[in-house]
């Protein structure tokens, strides 16, 4: 903080220094790391066993002619376009060739069984080569999300949530790790980067753990809950939400295999 | 003076404006060495120890107020001569756009959005609904009239040398200010107006390479106010190209639209 | 509202005993609340130094944590020690605002204002005492509100201490919280200011004609009428961007805002330029209301210890009338890059080259005073000599700025930092301190150590110069201001940053330097060199008041028979004689 002083003196700035940064710091503690708001009040101490042993699996596919997508404009900060050696394609629509869609987000929409929950494995979003991965990811309120900045970039971590308290956080290069929690349930929003336009990622925040996001082949699972008569909805970020029902038996997988297509 | 201080002027009117500042500072140099000669003198001479009886009168010369008509005049000349005559360049004698690149620059938290006409020279219109930050920052909608052929690009801007650039700058949400330290230009980008700049670079990408003996040399668009807590990174880049390298380029982006579908989500 | 002023200073031998309440927290008296400005202020100097010396670890060391209180910051503000940017956009926004309407203001007008002005006019007290006692809690509160701000969940505003709309709209940070305090900031100085200028039209004492009042009184009466008549439209446009936050207005948000991708969902129609003006409008005079009083304490500090009448003291008076009419018709020549026409331009640069006259004739009549002089070096005079060549540097680097064309490459950039700066710190800052130096035996009684005044002006001198000169070649590179990392990430920047470390270092040595101020303050208090009522020799009225003056201030019923600086004149015995005199009934 200072430059060296003079040995009579240093004892002398020390005080004034910390002194009237501990004003500052005091808040420090105090306050709520991020605008995530506080954490939800933890309730009991949650169980360790799921509430069900029956599942909800399937395959989400797109329906439709694939668009072909002109690659992203990395060249406009040559850090992100130096991380990859061939062109980077938007994510928008991540379809494989069996038409498997990643980045849905399916959880269950209606009838969700009464809590305590066990907890959901909280949510990791790391920034590499300037892509967030992953791209969609379901968390619970009160729970931690976690944003990595493993480039050697300057990232801000925006979101545009609007029932909870929306946040912006630049991370610098040297910052590696932020932390950020919601207080309420919302459907999926964004979560983007200004620096960098393209960059996004949708969270959506549920008050139970049953969500799951699709993978790259488009498959999803659902696991620990009780036998039961649900609606489950399945979320994407262009293609809109869709539903469907789903009845459950004890110790038994359900598949439910949903299908985007193109609005007309 | 300062050249040395200076970034590379590469810009037509670069120069003049150099010389201005030049010639302000020996102004402000003048005046300081004098006002310094003088307090330093008398600071010595009036000290208390050498002239401990005080003059209760003083300076009765006039220079003072010559010096002052001097500073005036100075002021004056800079004002008639240079300033004012040098910012009616810029703002009224804007060339006309058949004699120019014309590009918009579209600001926005924390990038620029670099928007070509195309083929046609003209350009499409704008649809705030269709923005998209990863598929269409600027909102173009490849349905009208003379947007099909529109190029943009991200934090990109070339253009060739020599031949007069008008960029019309605008922004998305807050202010930005578009700095170019090497053409000496700098104008606040205000949401809701569109405001023009333009100059004329003179040396290419290349040139100035060569003549700063630095391989990597960028001219860089920098953001000079403050628009947000990544306002000290966003930062964009010029090049500039020998006219044919610019269709080159042109070419280059114009080939990425055929067969691609970049409003297919436009729904 | 105005208290009976006592007609004879003598009633106050027998006024009733106060509670301590009374006579020091919610005082009337304009000597206390001259006091508690003058303290206020200085803590929020120093608050705000310590804002910058943060600040300065970031610009000279990004993205390294900062030393011994990083980790005590919090993770919202430096995780690990290394400071986020929008703390560093927090601190910047604070210490602007904070020095200029929290440090310097209350210590300059509130402080020597309220104090020095009313004993020099030979005045029982300001016009209404009661007004005077509800600006200083104004200022409390709106002190209060922004220091409060650094609390909050998403901390203080961090949009520049200019707010800007629309960042300043949009802004997730503690806007609301600034834009509250400033509303009872600026309340404040218009009651302060209507209470001045009563009191300098009412309540000068029999004989102390206008061409007979000292400078300093002539520049509080013209800062006055600059806060009175330029901080108007900023509380309004503080309002309106108030009810742009909270009430979803649109004041100053135009139509089709796109924030992070998103239509922005407001009416829009508002104008963004519209705040500019409003703030500049203000924000110019204001920086005349910083240098004013500076140049007022000056003018005494100078002549006083130059034992001789201030040269051109007529010629100085109309400058500063004519140099505050002026300020009201400058403000834009801050706007030349938003987009302004040449009609416009051509106006405003006019303009800001007329009013660069008046400062000149000013500050040559300063340097012409000392001329014949029998100098005097004691800490006041070496403070206001302190401040002659650094206002200097900071007038004339005014001027590349004040012409539109050469604002261009110089608009924004840390030339634009190290001019202002060199006006308000080497500049106000050191006039401020020459009139600490100069009124502490008026206030206290005792004189202050001249040993450790000097040892606090010369390190002060070198460091200040350390700090800002650097950024007028920063500037001349086209470094921008307000950048997180000092301009690392740009390469043409780049090529300067290495000066970033040696400004740091000097800002960090430079508050070094005024330990012995801080020393030398408070042993004073009690330890000083008794002064009697005049340890100065010198001729102004305020000197023919007790040490400290009393509730009431003189014990005599004075008249003022003559100029305010009849220093060695030709025939006298002594090297003054007294503006006032015992009145004679």
């Amino acid at each position: 903080m200072t430059s060296p002083p003079t040995p009579s003196l240093r004892p002398v700035l020390a005080a004034v220094l910390v002194l009237s940064s501990l004003s500052l710091a005091g808040c420090g503690d105090g306050a709520s790391d991020g605008a995530g708001g506080d954490a939800a009040p933890a309730a009991e101490s949650p169980p360790a066993e799921p509430l069900g042993t029956s599942a909800i699996a399937g395959v989400v596919r797109f329906d439709g002619e694939v668009p072909e997508l002109r690659p992203l404009n990395m060249d406009a900060d040559p850090a992100c376009a130096a991380k990859h050696t061939e062109p980077v394609y938007p994510e928008i629509l991540a379809v494989d060739d069996q038409a498997g869609l990643a980045n849905v987000l399916v959880y269950v929409a209606d009838n969700v069984p009464q809590g305590p929950y066990p907890p959901a494995e909280p949510p990791v979003i790391d920034q590499q080569g300037c892509r967030y991965t992953p791209r969609v990811a379901g968390i619970m309120v009160g729970q931690e999300l976690k944003v990595l900045n493993s480039d050697e970039l300057l990232h801000n971590v925006h979101s545009l949530s609007e029932v909870n308290r929306p946040f912006n956080r630049a991370m610098p290069a040297a910052i590696k790790q932020a932390t950020f929690s919601f207080t309420d349930e919302e459907p999926a929003f964004r979560i983007k980067c200004d620096v960098h336009p393209w960059m996004s990622s949708y969270v959506g925040v549920f008050s139970h753990p049953y969500f799951a996001v699709s993978g790259p082949d488009g498959s999803f699972e659902i696991p620990g809950l009780p036998a039961g008569t649900y609606t489950i909805e399945a979320w994407h970020e262009r293609l809109g939400t869709m539903r469907s029902g789903v009845t459950l038996l004890d110790g038994l997988t359900a598949t439910v295999d949903l299908t985007f297509s193109l609005p007309e | 003076m300062m050249d040395a201080m200076f970034p590379a002027a590469a810009s037509e009117h670069a120069g003049r404006i150099d010389n201005m500042i030049d010639a302000v500072h020996y102004l402000m140099l003048a005046l300081f060495i004098v006002w310094g000669v003088f307090f330093v003198y008398v600071l010595m001479r009036f000290r208390a120890s050498r002239n401990p009886k005080a003059d209760y009168v003083g300076v009765k010369s006039k220079m003072s107020t010559y010096g002052e008509v001097a500073v005036a005049i100075a002021e004056g000349i800079l004002l008639l001569g240079f300033s004012i005559p040098m910012w009616a360049e810029r703002v009224d004698e804007v060339p006309p756009d058949s004699e120019s690149t014309v590009v918009r620059v579209v600001a926005q938290q924390f990038a620029w959005n670099v928007w070509y006409p195309g083929a046609d020279g003209e350009f499409g219109a704008q649809d705030l609904s269709l923005i998209d930050e990863a598929t269409n920052p600027i909102g173009l909608d490849r349905d009208s009239e003379a947007g099909a052929d529109d190029i943009w690009t991200v934090n990109q801007l070339h253009l060739p040398v020599d031949k007069a650039a008008i960029i019309h700058l605008s922004s998305k949400d807050v202010i930005h200010s578009f700095n170019l330290p090497n053409m000496r230009i700098k104008q606040d980008t205000i949401p809701g107006i569109s405001i023009p700049v333009w100059f004329v670079p003179t040396k290419t990408t290349a040139q100035i390479r060569e003549e700063t003996g630095n391989p990597d040399y960028v001219y860089e668009i920098a953001c000079a106010q403050l628009c947000g807590n990544s306002h000290y990174s966003m930062r964009g880049f010029l090049t500039v190209h020998t006219e044919e390298e610019f269709q080159a380029w042109l070419d280059e982006e114009a080939s990425y639209l055929t067969g691609s579908d970049d409003d297919f989500f436009d729904f | 509202m105005a208290e009976p002023v006592h007609a004879s200073p003598a009633h106050d031998e027998h006024h009733h005993e106060q509670s301590f309440w009374r006579k020091y927290i919610f005082s009337t008296d304009h000597k206390v609340i001259g006091v508690q400005y003058s303290v206020t202020g200085l803590a929020f100097l120093f608050f705000g130094f310590v804002l910058m010396m943060l600040m300065r670890w970031n610009l000279a060391y990004p993205n390294e944590p900062i030393p011994l209180i990083g980790s005590l910051l919090g993770d919202n503000r430096a995780p690990g020690g290394i400071m986020l940017p929008d703390f560093y956009n927090e601190l910047g926004a604070m210490h602007g605002t904070i020095m200029v309407f929290l440090g310097v203001v209350p210590l300059a007008v509130g402080g020597f204002g309220n104090f020095v002005m009313p004993l020099q006019l030979g005045a029982p007290d300001m016009a209404f005492p009661r007004i005077n006692m509800i600006s200083y809690w104004c200022l409390f509160m709106g002190g209060v509100t922004m220091f409060a701000s650094f609390f909050l969940p998403n901390g203080a505003a961090g949009n520049g201490w200019t707010s800007y709309s629309p960042l300043a709209d949009i802004a997730l940070n503690g806007q609301t919280a600034w834009l509250i305090g400033m509303i009872f900031l600026i309340t404040s100085s218009l009651l302060g200011a209507i209470n001045f200028i009563t009191t300098a039209i009412q309540l000068r004492a029999p004989g102390m004609t206008w061409m007979r009042l000292p400078f300093f009184c002539w520049a509080q009466i013209v800062t006055a009428f600059l806060l009175l008549l330029a901080f108007p439209p900023l509380e309004a446009a503080g309002v309106l961007q108030l009810m742009d936050r909270v009430a979803n207005t649109s004041f100053f948000i135009p139509e089709g805002l796109v924030v992070g991708g998103e239509v922005l969902d407001r009416s829009g129609g508002g104008s963004p330029l519209l705040w500019q003006h409003l703030f500049w409008f203000l924000a110019h005079p204001e920086v005349y209301v910083l240098i004013l009083p500076a140049m007022g304490i000056v003018a005494e500090v100078i002549a006083n210890n130059s034992r001789k009448p201030l040269w051109g003291y007529r010629s100085m008076v109309y400058s500063l009338i004519f140099l505050g009419f002026m300020s009201f018709i400058v403000w834009a020549h801050h706007m030349f890059i938003t987009g302004m026409g040449s009609v416009m331009s051509t106006f405003f640069q006019t303009t800001t080259m007329i009013i660069s006259i008046p400062s000149v004739i000013i500050l040559s009549a300063l340097f012409i005073s000392l001329w014949g002089g029998s100098i005097r070096y004691n800490t006041p005079m070496l403070f206001a000599l302190g401040f002659l060549p650094m206002f200097g540097i900071g007038g004339l680097t005014g001027l590349p700025l004040g012409l539109s064309a050469a604002d261009i490459p110089l608009h924004d950039t840390y030339y634009v930092i190290g001019h202002f700066h060199y006006v308000v710190a080497p500049g106000t800052l050191f006039a401020l301190f020459a009139g600490v130096y100069y009124w502490f035996p008026k206030v206290t009684g005792r004189k202050m150590n001249e040993f450790l005044g000097k040892l606090h002006f010369w390190p002060s001198l070198v460091f200040m110069n350390g700090v800002f000169f650097p950024m007028m070649i920063q500037g001349l590179n086209g470094v921008s201001r307000r950048l997180a990392d000092g301009g690392i990430s740009y390469d043409f920047a780049g090529e300067v940053a290495g000066l970033n470390r040696m400004m740091s270092v000097s800002a960090w040595c430079l508050a070094l330097a005024q330990i012995p101020f801080i020393i030398n303050f408070f042993m004073s208090i009690r330890n000083g060199e008794k002064a009697g009522r005049n340890p100065w020799n010198s001729t102004t009225v305020e000197w023919l008041a007790p040490s400290p003056a009393p509730h009431g201030n003189f014990d005599q019923p004075i008249e003022v028979v003559r100029g305010p600086y009849e220093y060695s004149v030709p025939g006298s015995d002594k090297d003054y004689v007294p503006q006032a005199e015992p009145a004679s009934t």
